[in-house]
C-alpha cells in the first residue's frame, strides 16, 4: 500500500537554530513518510495552502505583531500544530529576555506559542534529537495516542522547568529518588544530593526536559492532573 | 495472542505462568518462580544481551545498581529489593564504563517508565535508549521510605536493619525474615512507611516495560509474566523451547493482576486528593 505522504510545514519564529538543525537531521529518515516544506528549501512563501502538520520552532516575541499574525495564519493552514523544542513549548531560555540585550535588544518578552494559538502537541528539549521527531511521526502516523499522550497534555502547559520539578515533585514529598531528572538535564543543573534532586538555579534554562522525564511528574501529567 | 489493551495494565500481548527449570535458581530466595532470572540467564547465554543492570541489596534495605554479565552474577542479585536506588543516573555510568551495547534492565514500574520514555522519545543526544534491549518491570506496590520503616521496625518490634534477611509479601501480610524468626505485618499498617511518591503511583505492573513480572496468590511458586510486544514474546517462547523455563497459559490469573492494579489505582486516587 502506498500511503500519501504527510504534508509538513516547518516555520521557525526565532531561536538558536538548534531545533532547525535537528529537523534537518531527522529528514533523511522521514522522506518516505513526509513531504517537508522547510524554510531552508523554499523562497519566502509557503509552498502549499494546507498542511497536515505544522512544526513550529522558536518562541513568540510578544512585541512582534508580524510573528503573532504568522502563527495565526499557520494555525489556519495546518490540521495539527506541533511545538518543537523548549522555546516553542515552554519558552525555555527565551524567558530570560528582558530587552536591551544583544544581539537583539528589541526583544523583551517571549511566550510559548500556545499563548498565541492552540497547539496540539508540545515536544520540549533543547534541542530535541532528530530521533525524537522520527519517533513522533512514527506514533502520529500509527495513531498511537497512548504513546503521544504526554506531548498532547504538554500542549496546554505554558511553563515547565527545574523549578516546577522542585516545587511539584520534590517539595511535595513525591520524589522517589530515581535520578531520572539528573540524567535528563542538558545543562547539569540538577544533582542528586541525599537521594533528592538539587537545582542549581542559575544553570536551569527552563527547557522542561527533567519534568517530562520524571516518572512521577509525567505519570501525573498523563493522567490528566492539572499543572 | 491476546492483544488486550487496557489502560490499567497497558498493552498485553500475552500472559503466562512461568517457572525456571534450573534448580539452583529455584533454590535461591527468588520472589516466585524465578522466571525473570531464568529468562535473563537465557538471554545472556544466547548472546541476545551483553549485560543485565539491576539492583542488589547491600545492607538493611539499601541497594545499589550492579551489572551482571554471567549466570552466577545474576543469581547474586535475585530476590526482592523493597527500596530504590538512584538507578537511572548510575545506569548510564555503568553502561558506559562497561561498554555494554545490549542490556536488559530489571526495574520497578517508575524506572521502566523512565527507560521506556527515553527509548521511545529520545529527547537528548546523551540518551542511551538504543542500548536498552529489554525492560523488565516487576509488579510493585511501592518502595519504603526506609529510614522511617527501619525506625518503626526497631522501635516497635526491636528488629535491627542488619538482621533483616528478606521481606516477602504474602496475601495481605508482609513477612519480615530477621535472625531466626519471622514477623508478619498487615500490609495496611506499613503503607504509612512507603514513599509518598509511591502512594500516588498508579502503575502496578510497569506499563512501559517489554515484560512485566510478578506473582499472584493463587499460583504461588510461579511467576506471572506479561509480554507487551513481539520482541518480548519471542524471548519467552524461545527460552521455553530451549528448556530454560516451564510455561503455561496465564489467562485465568488476569483477574487477580487486574484486582491488584485497581487497588493501587484506587489508593493513588485517594492519596492524590490530599497530597496534590
Amino acid at each position: 500500500m502506498i500511503m500519501e505522504k504527510l504534508k509538513v510545514l516547518h516555520v521557525d519564529i526565532g531561536g538558536c537554530e538548534g531545533c532547525n538543525v535537528s529537523i534537518i537531521r531527522a529528514y533523511p529518515k522521514l522522506m518516505d513518510l513526509i513531504e517537508l516544506d522547510i524554510s531552508y528549501l523554499r523562497k519566502e512563501e509557503y509552498k502549499l495552502d494546507e498542511y497536515d502538520v505544522a512544526i513550529i520552532t522558536g518562541g513568540a516575541c510578544m512585541n512582534e505583531p508580524r510573528i503573532l499574525e504568522e502563527l495565526k495564519e499557520i494555525r489556519e493552514k495546518a490540521h495539527t500544530v506541533v511545538a518543537f523544542g523548549s522555546c516553542a513549548t515552554f519558552s525555555g531560555i527565551l524567558r530570560f529576555c528582558r530587552g536591551g540585550q544583544e544581539p537583539r535588544p528589541d526583544h523583551r518578552n517571549f511566550q510559548p506559542i500556545n499563548s498565541v494559538i492552540k497547539v496540539d502537541y508540545s515536544i520540549p528539549g533543547c534541542p530535541p534529537t532528530p530521533q525524537m521527531l522520527q519517533s513522533f511521526f512514527k506514533f502520529y502516523i500509527n495513531g498511537d495516542e497512548r504513546r503521544l499522550r504526554l506531548f498532547k497534555v504538554s500542549a496546554d502547559i505554558k511553563k515547565l522547568s527545574g523549578f516546577d520539578l522542585i516545587d511539584d515533585i520534590v517539595l511535595t514529598g513525591l520524589c522517589i529518588g530515581c535520578g531520572a531528572c539528573e540524567l535528563s538535564c542538558p545543562t547539569n543543573a540538577i544533582k542528586l544530593i541525599d537521594k533528592r534532586p538539587n537545582l542549581v538555579q542559575e544553570k536551569c534554562i527552563r527547557c522542561g526536559t527533567c519534568y517530562i522525564r520524571c516518572p512521577r511528574a509525567s505519570q501525573i501529567l498523563s493522567m490528566g492532573g492539572a499543572k | 495472542m491476546m492483544s488486550v489493551t487496557d489502560n490499567l495494565l497497558g498493552n498485553v500481548f500475552g500472559i503466562y505462568l512461568v517457572r525456571a527449570t534450573d534448580e539452583e535458581i529455584l533454590k535461591r530466595k527468588v520472589a516466585s518462580g524465578g522466571a525473570v532470572t531464568a529468562l535473563l540467564v537465557y538471554a545472556l547465554e544466547k548472546g541476545l544481551i551483553d549485560g543485565v543492570v539491576t539492583a542488589k541489596r547491600t545492607e538493611g534495605l539499601e541497594g545499589q545498581a550492579v551489572v551482571a554479565r554471567t549466570r552466577e552474577e545474576l543469581l547474586e542479585t535475585a530476590g526482592n529489593k523493597w527500596s530504590i536506588v538512584p538507578f537511572a543516573s548510575r545506569m548510564k555510568a555503568k553502561i558506559e564504563e562497561e561498554d555494554l551495547k545490549n542490556v536488559a534492565v530489571v526495574c520497578l514500574p517508575c524506572q521502566a517508565q523512565f527507560f521506556g520514555q527515553m527509548r521511545d522519545f529520545p529527547l537528548l543526544e546523551s540518551d542511551f535508549g538504543e542500548r536498552v534491549k529489554y525492560i523488565v518491570s516487576l509488579f510493585c506496590i511501592g518502595t519504603f521510605a526506609f529510614e522511617a520503616f527501619l525506625n518503626y521496625l526497631r522501635m516497635k518490634h526491636g528488629i535491627m536493619a542488619q538482621d533483616i534477611k528478606d521481606i516477602v509479601l504474602k496475601g495481605d501480610f508482609l513477612e519480615i525474615y530477621h535472625g531466626d524468626s519471622v514477623l508478619s505485618l498487615p500490609i495496611k499498617e506499613v503503607y504509612s512507611y512507603l514513599q509518598a511518591g509511591c502512594l500516588v503511583c498508579t502503575d502496578y505492573t510497569g506499563t512501559w516495560s517489554d515484560i512485566s513480572a510478578g506473582f499472584v496468590e493463587s499460583e504461588r511458586g510461579w511467576t506471572v509474566l506479561i509480554t507487551r510486544n513481539l520482541k518480548a514474546e519471542e524471548l519467552v517462547k524461545s527460552a521455553e523451547k530451549d528448556g530454560y523455563i516451564e510455561l503455561r497459559d496465564g489467562s485465568h490469573v488476569m483477574g487477580e493482576v487486574l484486582k491488584a492494579a485497581r487497588e493501587k489505582l484506587a489508593r493513588a486516587q485517594k492519596n492524590m486528593m490530599y497530597l496534590l
